[in-house]
């Protein structure tokens, strides 16, 4: 992923450093309670999660564009000072240029199996979300639909959401997964927790006593899933068979959403 | 009597000023033709093969009101012209002889158009000069479908900035002594705008109706549907324009009034040109506005081939409430060759990180002095595409929001350049400018651009 990133880029990342963490950084996402679909979600509040984790300060701004307004074409994404940097991975990255780090304690080989662990979460869990989003025939309908085209105009919706359909199935297929019926991808997600859980080892975060991005990436993911409502809750229930994962999720929960909100 | 090849009857043709009385050994006689009784027994139409009678009938009727000789050539004229406007035909000729057989009258008359119709399919490739921008254009056209002129003409153009339009539209025109034509078309275009850091991808549906209320006076009545897909040109674009990204649909109702009274489009030497644009969005979609716009150019001949042109453009939005938006797209623009000389393209008004925002309001007008090549090489001949220009153009731009009234803010700020240059026409749509300006007025936000100007377009200011 770095390697995509040009040299502009770079320097401006490096002259980034000079500046301390600025107060007004915005995190933009689409509107959660009517529009937001069930990846973006999960991306989004992994990045929030991070960034609590690391605990910088951030509003989180609701904008029906933010898609298009994303450099990648992807949600979320913060807007620091000058600098706009959207998904995960870059956004750490960045953050790491400020001088903050999770992952300051660990070894080069931890690093590398934690990147690994990531890819895997990005492999299985978002294009299961995507499969169940774009290709079940009662989520795309009853869900997906309504909510990806509610902030158009009629016939502006169908055709945003149809187009953006056409983009999701291009995008399965080049993975592999369009062609998966929907055992095989639970099957998949089951195989992803189970790997997660053997890795966990019923400690309390991945690596140790703090948690990670890894951490927040697992956290964004499995708390939408289960608490997205969806006519078909089948990859929720998966989920819910794997109580160390649950467990995790509900310290990531305690310790930096429900903390912030007492405060 | 020979054939009688009608011309164009549209302005601007030199009449021959012949001397009779001059020409020596040749016998010339007078005859006043309006005082030649006529009547037209008969009109012939030659060469027609897929179009339908009734409307080369509608046409050529007002052949039979005429009563003397001099009306009946002058008709026979008219109706060329209308037939040549049907676009059905590659050649007409007109011809009058006296009438003859059993059945012709005293005075009758008999007139035969002899026409070639076009081929089914005509195609080409060409290029085109827009605003700003040389595009290599593909055309295919179905001219005369169905016999009564309509026509089916589909383009695809690719631009000199990687900009791919096309434009699938559908002609017909209608019965009727206002000249109605129908026509709808399908279309993408793609713009760039560098100089507001963004890119639109339009693709739309308008349904025209275009009608002449006077000989003069054009109407036209559209209907425009359209998508909007703004994106981020650069990265480096502001985060302004990065919040008005994304698609949206407007659905706009257009009149356009023009009355153009000129000799020539690109170097008028004479006559006026109007042209009030009314557009209400908001009928359907989520983008609403009224929009007035108004055009205004008029020439004068101070000696035989200098030219003094004067001209006035203006325009006006309003918003419709905050329910509906109003994109980058909807918003004036003001500076660049083609509208304010001496600024930058959309130089003037208000910017964010050296991205242009658009206003709601503006007007410009500029003071032309066009005069031929000194020294005038190339006399009647290349010479005649070339003109020079001294000019000053003023304008002014800007929002609603604020304490003044708007006739005080109109007043203030007024930017302004003059300079001097070279014009040529391009064929006959298009001119090449290339001015030395010196901005006069402008203000610190503004970008001026004093020095060497480069405009090629079709509508200067």
């Amino acid at each position: 992923m770095t390697s995509h990133v040009p040299l502009m880029d770079k320097i401006q990342m490096e002259l980034g450093v000079l500046e301390p963490w600025p107060k007004d950084v915005k995190l933009y996402q689409p509107y959660e309670v009517e529009q937001i679909l069930l990846p973006d979600n999960a991306n989004c509040l992994a990045v929030q999660a991070f960034l609590r984790m690391c605990n910088l300060e951030f509003e989180v701004v609701s904008k029906a564009n933010a898609e298009f307004m994303s450099p990648s074409g992807k949600v979320p994404f913060i807007k620091c000072g000058a600098f706009v940097i959207s998904e995960l991975e870059p956004i750490v990255q960045f953050v790491n240029t400020k001088g903050i780090t999770l992952t300051a304690n660990m070894e080069g080989d931890q690093k590398s199996d934690m990147r690994a662990y990531m890819s895997l979460v990005h492999n299985v869990l978002e294009n299961a979300e995507l499969y169940i989003c774009w290709c079940d025939k009662e989520t795309y309908n009853e869900v997906t639909k309504p909510r990806n085209g509610s902030v158009y105009p009629w016939p502006l919706n169908h055709i945003q959401t149809w187009s953006k359909k056409s983009t999701v199935l291009k995008k399965l297929k080049m993975m592999g997964w369009f062609n998966k019926n929907i055992e095989q991808v639970y099957q998949e997600v089951e195989n992803c927790c189970q790997a997660l859980t053997d890795r966990l080892e019923g400690k309390e975060f991945f690596f140790g006593q703090s948690p990670t991005e890894l951490d927040a990436l697992i956290f964004g993911h499995l708390f939408t899933i289960l608490t997205t409502p969806l006519p078909n809750s089948n990859i929720a229930n998966i989920v819910r068979n794997f109580p160390s994962l649950i467990d995790l999720v509900q310290r990531v929960e305690e310790d930096y959403f429900k903390k912030k909100v007492k405060q | 009597m020979g054939v009688v090849h009608a011309k164009d009857s549209g302005s601007g043709l030199p009449h021959p000023n012949i001397n009779y009385d001059d020409c020596e050994g040749v016998e010339t006689r007078e005859i006043k033709l309006d005082g030649v009784k006529a009547r037209v027994d008969r009109v012939h139409v030659n060469g027609l093969a897929r179009t339908k009678n009734d409307i080369i009938q509608d046409v050529v009727k007002d052949l039979f009101a005429a009563n003397d000789f001099q009306d009946v050539l002058l008709k026979a004229q008219k109706v060329r012209t209308k037939l040549n406007s049907l676009g059905c035909f590659q050649y007409i000729s007109v011809f009058v002889d006296t009438s003859k057989g059993p059945s012709a009258t005293p005075h009758g008359i008999e007139v035969t158009f002899h026409v070639r119709e076009l081929k089914r399919l005509v195609g080409g490739i060409n290029t085109q000069v827009g605003e700003n921008e040389g595009s290599l254009v593909i055309g295919l056209r179905a001219p005369n479908m169905f016999g009564r002129g309509e026509r089916l003409q589909t383009e695809f153009s690719y631009g000199s900035k990687n900009s791919n339009n096309y434009n699938i539209s559908f002609i017909k025109p209608l019965k009727g002594k206002h000249i109605p034509v129908f026509s709808t078309s399908v279309y993408q275009s793609t713009s760039e705008w560098p100089s507001s850091g963004y890119r639109q991808i339009d693709q739309g549906l308008i349904v025209d109706f275009a009608f002449n209320s006077t000989c003069m006076i054009k109407h036209n009545l559209q209907w425009d549907a359209a998508i909007r897909n703004l994106g981020v040109l650069s990265k480096s674009s502001s985060f302004t324009i990065r919040e008005s990204s994304g698609a949206t649909l407007k659905s706009a109702l257009r009149h356009i009034l023009s009355i153009d009274g000129r000799d020539d489009r690109i170097f008028p030497a004479c006559g006026t040109f109007f042209q009030l644009a009314s557009e209400v969005a908001g009928l359907g979609g989520d983008v609403g506005f009224v929009k007035n716009d108004v055009f205004l150019q008029s020439n004068y001949s101070l000696t035989d081939d200098v030219v003094l042109q004067t001209s006035f453009n203006g325009g006006i939005l309003n918003s419709l409430g905050d329910d509906y938006k109003i994109t980058l797209s909807d918003m004036y623009y003001l500076g660049g060759p083609l509208s304010l000389r001496g600024f930058r393209m959309r130089g003037v008004g208000p910017h964010s990180e050296g991205d242009a925002l658009g206003s709601n309001w503006f007007w410009s007008s500029g003071l032309h002095l066009f005069t031929p090549l000194p020294f005038r090489p190339g006399k009647g001949g290349v010479g005649e595409l070339f003109r020079m220009h001294f000019f000053a153009n003023a304008g002014n731009t800007g929002d609603f929001e604020g304490d003044d009234s708007i006739i005080e803010r109109v007043k203030t700020n007024i930017r302004a350049a003059y300079g001097v240059g070279l014009a040529m026409r391009l064929g006959q749509m298009a001119r090449v400018e290339i001015n030395y300006c010196f901005p006069y007025k402008f203000q610190e936000s503004d970008l001026a651009q004093p020095g060497v100007q480069f405009g090629i377009g079709v509508q200067f200011l």
